[in-house]
């Protein structure tokens, strides 16, 4: 296939979290909101005035210092993270909004405001921790709501006077759903049999409306999607397996490159960070305020393991499986980052029930957070794909 | 043998590559047959145990009850050295441990479908976390409440430090990764190992202490929910604890954990029976403000492992649910009044005062016994014990039932380990440092359980604020439930390189600082 | 007056030897080095028993 023509671009994008976008927006004295959890919701941290920026600690080396402060025990992607902030990485941030979403992260954020490692110079500077609920219900909502409230609209428009009227939010989550509308499509081709975007592309683009101010990405999105639409697949495909991945924050390209050079098509990508169902539109209606539609959208739709009641817990599988069959996946990839608790745990259940349940070849793998050209990892895949062959050849045999 | 503390060489009893010790101790004529009563009173509770044949059944079906082959030397191992006041200090609050683990046992096998099967007694059986608040369950006076992870597990590395081994492998097998807290990794192995206890009218599970936690519920509920068919509520308590902004949230909760019970039980919520138990938890907090109080002074009472363990029975698991605690309470400060004003001390040299913080080994509870009794270190309290010491409401009347819901949401938010592990840095990592001000501390035993995140995510800011203040601060490294990871000598290595290379200290008993214990129980 | 002291002998006789068993159990921790021996033998038993493991 022909080369995408903005992917050097949004490759680009993705080498430094304070990346070229990020400087123009903020040139454009909009206000930068840095998050590290998917359960922060993004239509209200990309009012008008201000945008998001989800942390990442690209081309990460040693990760000594944070090893110090939180041991080698906690996953490379919270280390990862307040190694960045010592270097001073992430200084760009004007603030910093998490929930508690899982222990390391958690603490993560905390290191970084004890070690004073964000904000230096910026008066306005605030750190915010959110409780976010465990249960999809209303009592989950209600407390979203107040949490969403206090800990991002209230400071946000308390420190930099932003707009957090029933309005703006309505015009931010249109906003959002630009961007989101435009994913969907370009993952819509996905589904094809001879798939004109590679899942290494896709999981490029989508990893660079998280960390880039999303109103300066439209117009390379929208021609990006315009070029997919007349792109020539390739005659060959140099893929054996279609897999659907799914597990914990994964920001690493690498990996799904990985994963593709060992022959298996990423069709689908159910991981934090990945756009399914994080790249979903958020449908509004007149009848209820913005605010708690949006809190609502995300409560619903989150695939995080944090949650934990039974049909959030079933859910998580049924949804893989969902998404299996829509995108014609062969196989699973289960994977977890490394001390990652929550996934560790969700990662034996979903193979399992995968597996044993809904009948999918399912790969399991922990992975640390730069895979790079890891060895271990490409047979593992290499083995996998193979093994999906194998089924498909006896299955062919057995219908004759 | 000896009448006088710390006469003993306290190592010479164990023998290398045993299970058990060559003997009991000779703790002078009438604490020698104090403890030999008590000795015969545990026997006659487990004699009674096993006249049931349900019992012996139990016995002969599950894993894990092989470790209560060990009950009497659990108490040995707490009781060592002790005399006095603190030997029947100890011993008042193990014996009603045991008393009531004995009952719980007894419950579970009576109602379990494999074992008593006894259906009338099971539909009124609400089964709970172990390691989770009962403050919900303070308005039923007439359903059992009953955890199955509680004699499973938690009780079990008690007894014996391998008895998790088993099911921790268990998990490993089925996938789950080895670097996660083996407490709920075990919990979630005694179920994949069809090893639990069947029974119940429906179980109320808890976002307890750590994700971990949070996720091997969700083990756990699959087979419960799904082939046992016994409906689970998932009470999610905020992590936020110390906010004003989560407790609506978090009595809510309450009220539709009360509903599920109403709904699968037929039983209705008794505020009599809430307020009753409501005062005899703030008679326990005022008992145990009092004893942490003397813990202030040169003179400490109750202390060490024996406050951690029955401050976790009592205000976790009982909750003011069973009147004996109310006068285990009374007698244990009766008992600490007396040695107090007699100003005994429980060793014969007191060289350190510290704080113990962070998540103990459970394998090696007895460890605070021993930093007593080899290096003089008193452990004045530990992170356990410092749970709230909130007042609740106990007058009946239509605000105060209000304000009691939001009274057992702040006692399910503040659970042990839980209102430290959770609720920000603050309650981790400031407060130990107004602990040791308050406690007169000199040292402070850092407990790093390797797979607790929330504590290892803490680490660099510890040693940061010990130099900061220039208190001693011990790392002491442990995998919880695992002895393979670290062994108890691997322990007390650690301790006993630090008093004697930084500290530059001499054991006050050399006899403890290597023991054979590697295959004890 | 014979039959209640004989009683009486009798039950002190039981109580002595009672205790000299029971006190030579306990300080020798007799208890405990005979459920060590008896652990081995039922950790094999629960081997033997078929289980249905799974998730």
């Amino acid at each position: 296939m022909k080369d995408l023509r903005h992917l050097i671009f949004f490759e680009n994008l993705l080498l430094e979290a304070n990346n070229e976008l990020v400087q123009k927006a903020q040139a454009d004295s909009k206000v930068c909101v840095a998050y590290t959890c998917e359960n922060v919701p993004e239509p209200l941290i990309n009012l008008e005035g201000c945008f998001s920026a989800r942390l990442r600690a690209p081309r990460t080396g040693s990760l000594d210092i944070s090893t110090y402060y939180m041991t080698s025990f906690l996953c490379e992607y919270s280390r990862a993270l307040l190694e960045r902030a010592i270097e001073g990485g992430f200084n760009f941030a004007d603030c910093m909004i998490t929930p508690d979403g899982c222990s390391m992260m958690n603490r993560c954020v905390e290191n970084m405001e004890l070690l004073k490692t964000l904000g230096s110079g910026k008066e306005k500077f605030f750190f915010e921790y959110m409780e976010i609920p465990m249960k999809a219900d209303d009592n989950g909502l209600n407390l979203y709501v107040v949490q969403c409230r206090n800990h991002i609209l209230k400071p946000l428009n308390e420190k930099y006077g932003i707009d957090i009227s029933d309005a703006a939010i309505r015009k931010a989550v249109e906003d959002h759903n630009r961007i989101c509308r435009l994913i969907r499509a370009i993952g819509e081709f996905k589904k094809e049999e001879k798939p004109r975007i590679t899942g290494y592309e896709f999981a490029v683009i989508t990893l660079a409306t998280y960390v880039a101010p999303k109103y300066l990405l439209i117009d390379k999105l929208e021609e990006t999607l315009e070029e997919i639409k007349t792109r020539e697949p390739d005659e060959k495909s140099k893929f054996r397996a279609r897999v659907l991945v799914a597990g914990s924050e994964i920001d690493d390209t690498d990996f799904i490159k990985l994963v593709e050079d060992c022959g298996a098509y990423v069709c689908a990508d159910r991981f934090c960070y990945g756009s399914l169902p994080g790249r979903n539109p958020i449908e509004l209606n007149d009848k209820e305020d913005a605010l708690t539609q949006v809190c609502r959208a995300y409560m619903n739709r989150g695939e995080c393991p944090r949650f934990m009641n039974t049909h959030k817990m079933d859910h998580r599988r049924e949804y893989v499986d969902q998404l299996a069959k829509e995108y014609k996946a062969d196989g699973i990839i289960y994977e977890q980052m490394k001390f990652c608790d929550p996934w560790a745990y969700e990662k034996m259940m979903g193979s399992t029930i995968l597996r044993d349940k809904y009948g999918y070849p399912v790969l399991a793998v922990d992975r640390p957070y730069s895979i790079g050209t890891s060895g271990q990892m490409q047979t593992r895949v290499q083995a996998f794909v193979e093994s999906i062959e194998i089924k498909k050849i006896q299955r062919g045999g057995e219908n004759g | 043998m000896a009448k006088q503390i710390g006469a003993d060489r306290l190592g010479d009893f164990y023998k290398e590559g045993s299970r058990v010790r060559k003997r009991r101790e000779w703790r002078g004529f009438r604490d020698t047959m104090y403890d030999y009563s008590r000795w015969l009173w545990i026997m006659m509770t487990l004699g009674k145990f096993v006249m049931k044949p349900r019992n012996v059944k139990a016995m002969f079906r599950y894993r894990w009850m092989a470790n209560y082959l060990a009950v009497p030397m659990m108490v040995d191992r707490h009781t060592q050295g002790l005399r006095g006041e603190y030997l029947r200090i100890c011993h008042t609050e193990q014996d009603l441990v045991i008393k009531d683990v004995a009952n719980l046992l007894d419950s579970l096998f009576r109602g379990d479908r494999r074992i008593g099967n006894d259906k009338k007694f099971s539909d009124k059986v609400v089964l709970v976390d172990e390691n989770e608040m009962t403050a919900v369950m303070m308005g039923f006076p007439d359903l059992k409440v009953l955890s199955r992870e509680t004699p499973s597990t938690y009780v079990s590395v008690l007894l014996n430090q391998r008895a998790a081994c088993h099911y921790i492998d268990v998990a490993q097998e089925f996938g789950l990764a080895g670097d996660v807290c083996p407490m709920p990794e075990a919990e979630a192995g005694v179920s994949i190992d069809d090893d639990a206890p069947i029974l119940g009218a429906c179980a109320i599970q808890c976002n307890t202490t750590c994700d971990g936690s949070l996720l091997g519920n969700g083990v756990i509920s699959q087979r419960l929910e799904k082939e046992n068919g016994i409906p689970v509520f998932q009470l999610a308590a905020p992590l936020r604890h110390r906010e004003d902004d989560v407790q609506d949230y978090a009595a809510q909760e309450i009220r539709n954990a009360i509903a599920f019970v109403e709904k699968h039980t037929g039983h209705k919520w008794n505020w009599d029976a809430y307020f009753e138990c409501a005062k005899r938890v703030n008679y326990f907090t005022k008992c145990r403000q009092e004893w942490l109080e003397m813990n202030r002074t040169p003179y400490p009472q109750v202390f060490g492992s024996n406050l951690a363990l029955y401050t976790e029975t009592n205000y976790m698991a009982i909750c003011g649910r069973i009147p004996a605690f109310e006068k285990a309470d009374a007698k244990i400060t009766k008992l600490a009044r007396q040695a107090y004003a007699k100003k005994k001390m429980a060793a014969k040299e007191y060289r350190h005062r510290a704080i113990v913080w962070g998540v103990q080994s459970h394998y090696y509870m007895d460890f605070l016994v021993w930093l007593l009794n080899c290096w003089g270190i008193v452990p004045l309290t530990d992170m356990l014990s410092m749970v709230s010491t909130k007042e609740l409401v106990t007058e009946d009347t239509p605000e105060n039932r209000e304000q009691a819901i939001y009274d057992m949401a702040w006692l399910t938010e503040n659970m042990i380990m839980r209102n430290r592990t959770h609720g920000g840095y603050k309650v981790l990592l400031d407060e130990l440092w107004e602990f040791v001000e308050m406690f007169n501390a000199d040292m402070v035993i850092l407990w790093e359980h390797m797979s607790c995140k929330a504590l290892d995510g803490m680490h660099g800011m510890f040693e940061e604020k010990a130099r900061e203040r220039g208190i001693p601060l011990v790392w002491v490294s442990h995998d919880l439930f695992d002895p393979r990871i670290i062994s108890r000598q691997g322990v007390r290595d650690q301790i006993n390189s630090f008093m004697r290379t930084v500290m530059q200290e001499e054991p006050i008993d050399p006899s403890l600082e290597v023991l054979p214990d590697d295959q004890s129980w | 007056m014979t039959t209640f002291l004989l009683v009486l002998k009798i039950i002190a006789i039981v109580l002595v030897v009672f205790f000299v068993l029971t006190f030579t159990v306990y300080f020798f921790n007799l208890d405990m080095k005979l459920t060590a021996a008896i652990e081995p033998w039922l950790l094999k038993h629960y081997d033997k028993i078929d289980r249905d493991q799974h998730l």
